[in-house]
């Protein structure tokens, strides 16, 4: 293999090293944020008042 | 505007996008004042009567019960309660003699995961409609409420409150209680009125006679069981702006070289400089703290709940929901056939003569067009001249409710003097703004 060729290669390896590292340690950054979130819920709330008798439209 | 049909589609809508939905009504549902004439009340119960059959077929899960629902008599309602499967929620509403609630207090339900206490308050002036027979009393909310919520206490992660107390009083049962999260108003004249914060409380409401519904989405946090603080994120940028548009005009002054130099034979263009200067450090510095606000609310934000709402309008163009549809035809066409038996029984005596009547000083319109042809022409081309002819076109023209705006004469007519108003009394004449005429054409 040529110098070029081993260079490249080394650097392909070094960078998967850091990235294999770098993602092992976002799974625990990550895991208070999703305990917060399981905590919200979503709701709508469809809300009137005061409709004193009226059944149709006026006009 | 307004129209149960609308309503109902609206809801049908919110369901299909919405998994998890919860609609409720903050009271005075039933009748529009908390008095009405005798006359008028066979029609008027009809109505309700069909009101509470729509809101059957939308599943309300909860309605508050205001003063204007009790015009009717407190058994009536209570007979309304059991043909409705919502509930009529009033935690004050008590026997006297046993102090116990005539109604559901509060409801529990689940949405969205989060169970959901509901309960009812009723304003104090519905006191004014109870009868000695009745056996029964509006207690107040500081007597009612704390021990309703200690009730509650680990059974909710969610507190709402539908109340007919007016909005001031409102706001004192937020600021003593945090633990209410919502409170839905009802029984006032205030329109639509976004979400306002007290303590940890949001109160909110929308315009009277079904003109409007509100859609408030909810992302709850059942742990912290807080809102979240809104900061002004608008302020931030403004001031950042500011700093931007001041750093441009003091590089305009740099660029004519050193300022202290440059200007130093004009003390007025220096002091503008220098004032700029001064001006652009507090800036770093405010900018500084509201940037450190922000992100400390970004970083919380997922511990506390927050909302977003819009107002829908009940327009004209909006779909109507066809079962309902079928309710409010049903009722209003029944109110009708009431009205026009009144009539009949009314003008037809054993003489056969016509008893129509007209209110005392009042001429009709054709009585004006010697004198004022050219507007009594112009007013014929107005809708007003067709008001009467609108309610016919509907077959709503012996309904009680509708005459008062479709027709001329005091508005303290009794229903029975509406429905057996003379002809031309039956559109909205002259004489509903300019006042009796009789003795001017006398």
């Amino acid at each position: 293999m040529n110098k070029p060729t081993t260079f490249l290669l080394l650097c392909l390896l070094a960078l998967l090293g850091i990235t294999v590292s770098a993602s092992g340690a976002a799974p625990k950054q990550a895991e208070p944020l999703n305990r917060q979130a399981e905590a919200r819920h979503d709701l709508t709330i469809f809300f009137a008042n005061d409709v004193r008798g009226e059944t149709e439209p006026c006009g | 505007m307004g129209g149960l049909p609308k309503k109902a589609q609206q809801l049908e809508a919110v369901r299909g996008k919405k998994s998890a939905v919860l609609p409720l009504d903050g009271g005075a549902l039933l009748f529009k004042d908390e008095k009405f004439p005798p006359d008028q009340r066979e029609q008027l119960i009809v109505t309700a009567q069909g009101i509470v059959s729509a809101y059957n077929k939308m599943s309300f899960a909860g309605v508050g019960v205001a003063r204007q629902d009790l015009a009717a008599g407190l058994p009536f309602l209570l007979g309304a309660q059991k043909k409705a499967n919502f509930p009529w929620l009033s935690a004050n509403l008590l026997s006297r003699t046993e102090r116990k609630p005539w109604l559901k207090p509060h409801t529990l339900l689940t949405a969205g995961g989060t169970r959901i206490a509901v309960i009812g308050l009723t304003d104090q002036e519905a006191n004014a409609l109870l009868t000695e027979k009745d056996n029964a009393v509006i207690a107040t909310w500081e007597e009612v409420l704390p021990k309703e919520l200690a009730q509650l206490r680990g059974r909710a992660g969610m507190t709402i409150l539908l109340s007919s107390y007016p909005p001031a009083i409102n706001r004192k049962i937020a600021e003593a209680h945090p633990e209410i999260h919502l409170i839905l108003q009802g029984g006032n004249t205030q329109g639509n009125t976004p979400p306002e914060r007290v303590n940890n409380t949001l109160i909110t409401q929308v315009e009277a006679q079904g003109k409007s519904v509100g859609i408030l989405e909810v992302h709850w946090n059942a742990q912290s069981k807080r809102w979240e603080e809104t900061g002004s994120e608008t302020l931030l940028t403004d001031k950042k702006n500011e700093m931007d548009r001041l750093g441009w005009q003091i590089n305009r002054y740099r660029r004519q070289g050193e300022p202290t130099q440059a200007f130093k034979e004009q003390p007025q263009v220096l002091e503008a400089y220098n004032d700029m200067l001064a001006r652009r450090k507090t800036l770093e510095e405010e900018v500084v703290r509201l940037t450190a606000e922000q992100n400390a609310r970004d970083a919380n934000r997922s511990r506390f709940s927050s909302y977003s709402f819009h107002f829908e309008a009940m327009r004209k163009d909006l779909p109507d929901n066809p079962a309902v549809r079928a309710i409010v035809d049903a009722t209003t066409s029944e109110v009708n056939r009431i009205g026009k038996a009144a009539v009949k029984a009314r003008i037809s005596d054993s003489t056969g003569r016509k008893q129509e009547g007209t209110p005392e000083k009042y001429a009709g319109s054709a009585a004006c067009t010697s004198c004022h042809a050219p507007q009594f022409a112009k007013w014929r081309g107005t809708q007003h001249a067709t008001a009467y002819d609108t309610l016919e076109a509907k077959e709503q023209q012996f309904n009680v409710q509708c005459l008062p705006c479709h027709i001329t004469g005091p508005a303290a007519q009794t229903g029975q003097e509406m429905l057996a108003l003379a002809h031309d009394l039956r559109q909205v004449g002259c004489e509903s703004c300019h006042g009796p005429a009789q003795a001017h054409t006398l």
